[in-house]
């Protein structure tokens, strides 16, 4: 039986190759638009590169507006990826890890081996760096690693920063005409017509603010100059989110220390002990202390543009190279930011660790 | 020159070329960085994957830098 089966798999994986090349050449066939389909719906659209986050669809809102805030506070596509990575690390915390822990299995099997071999792993280099503080600090980072992964990980959606909304394209954006399908119900943006302001003039203004009334493109008319909007975005390209994981990761790294040391861990920053009995070394010391609480501000600055800064960048270079050659270069980009969002994932989780060891170690004005 | 939204954006560029000038040392900092690893491991194979994990962190911390240069750049193109 296991005879058979292994003689049968390489001819099923020979077959899918072909069709997997056959599909990448149809795709930079319809890329160069031959055929002329629908218009040049399958040629790259240069991408509309916004930093902050946009409101994921119109009229969605965390907490409408009139109620706490007179704008509102919107929900916003990067949210929107961030809820779903919460979603899936729920999902395989009670239906994965839960079930086997309560089932009193022996033998660990399926998608649950991914996780235990993983959190071993993270397991044993917070044992290596924190010693008896493991126990404590270990919760914390695992978490911001998985959280982190997922969110780096959404990246190779389909869905990501394709699907959205049109919307009138403003200022520096570049905007195309749309194709509308389905009875103008879906628009596809055309990527042999992209919009020139010198050789169209003003003629679609008036009609831009007939169909676009509340934001967005909202009729079966083709539109003359769209953008998309994204529903979906990657959190890490959103600067709140990265500067709140670095913000909670610093107050931590406080919390454990005053845990270990008690309340003698802010003699690190202000340091007055010593300026008594030593006066020039004492006030030295207190100058260090100031020292290590602008360094401890600083390290909120660099956590969040770290993550922030990679991501975003990475997703520009998809974005930008994507539109330059269609087929062959970003799959193997796709690759390189896969490997990089785990890196980014794993360091984050690390210097967390580190600082946050380093906070429960004594330091060295105890020592004399 | 005469119009001056041009010459903003111009300038924008320019500003944005200046700012990745900083990538450049920490292309230095990740080349010091990865010889020194490739020439521990090679000297003493068995701490291979303690000098690896060290390598990626030490690597991530060199990159850091220049991506704040590159944070800054994709600020002043695209705020």
């Amino acid at each position: 039986m296991t005879t058979h089966t292994h003689s049968e798999k390489p001819r099923r994986r020979g077959f899918w190759r072909w069709v997997w090349v056959g599909l990448m050449i149809l795709g930079g066939l319809m890329a160069f638009n031959v055929g002329g389909y629908w218009g040049g719906i399958w040629k790259p659209v240069s991408p509309a590169v916004v930093l902050p986050a946009e409101q994921a669809w119109p009229g969605w809102y965390l907490l409408p507006p009139g109620i706490l805030f007179a704008e509102g506070i919107p929900f916003t596509n990067t949210m929107f990826s961030v809820f779903l990575a919460s979603l899936i690390l729920f999902g395989i915390t009670f239906l994965v890890v839960q079930p086997f822990v309560r089932g009193g299995k022996e033998v660990p099997s399926g998608f649950y081996q991914v996780v235990e071999v993983a959190v071993e792993f993270f397991w044993n280099v917070a044992q290596g760096a924190a010693g008896k503080w493991a126990k404590a600090i270990f919760p914390f980072t695992m978490t911001i690693f998985l959280y982190v992964l997922t969110v780096n990980l959404f990246k190779l959606l389909p869905i990501h920063e394709t699907i959205g909304y049109a919307k009138e394209a403003h200022g520096t954006v570049q905007g195309y005409a749309t194709v509308p399908i389905l009875g103008g119900a879906v628009h596809l943006l055309d990527g042999s017509h992209p919009y020139d302001a010198a050789a169209e003039g003003e003629t679609h203004e008036a009609e831009a603010a007939e169909h676009g009334g509340e934001g967005y493109w909202n009729s079966p008319e083709p539109c003359h100059n769209c953008e998309i909007v994204p529903t979906f975005r990657g959190a890490a390209t959103d600067l709140n989110f990265t500067a709140s994981l670095a913000l909670i990761t610093m107050i931590m790294v406080q919390v454990f220390g005053m845990r270990a040391l008690g309340p003698g861990y802010f003699s690190k920053f202000i340091n007055l002990k010593t300026i008594i009995n030593k006066p020039f070394f004492g006030l030295m010391d207190f100058i260090v202390g100031i020292l290590e609480l602008i360094s401890e501000l600083a390290k909120v600055l660099s956590f969040s543009l770290r993550l922030f800064g990679v991501i975003f960048a990475g997703t520009l270079l998809l974005a930008i190279l994507g539109s330059l050659t269609v087929v062959f270069i970003p799959g193997f980009l796709v690759g390189l930011e896969l490997f990089v969002g785990i890196i980014q994932a794993y360091v984050f989780s690390t210097l967390a660790l580190t600082f946050m060891s380093q906070a429960t170690a004594a330091h060295h004005g105890d020592e004399h | 020159m005469n119009d001056p939204e041009i010459f903003l954006q111009a300038m924008r560029y320019i500003g944005a070329g200046l700012a990745v000038i900083g990538v450049a040392g920490a292309g230095a900092g990740i080349g010091v960085v990865v010889g020194g690893a490739v020439q521990a491991m090679s000297r003493n194979p068995d701490y291979t994957p303690t000098i690896q994990t060290n390598m990626i962190l030490g690597i991530a911390f060199a990159e850091a830098v220049a991506i704040y240069a590159l944070a800054v750049a994709l600020i002043i193109l695209f705020v």
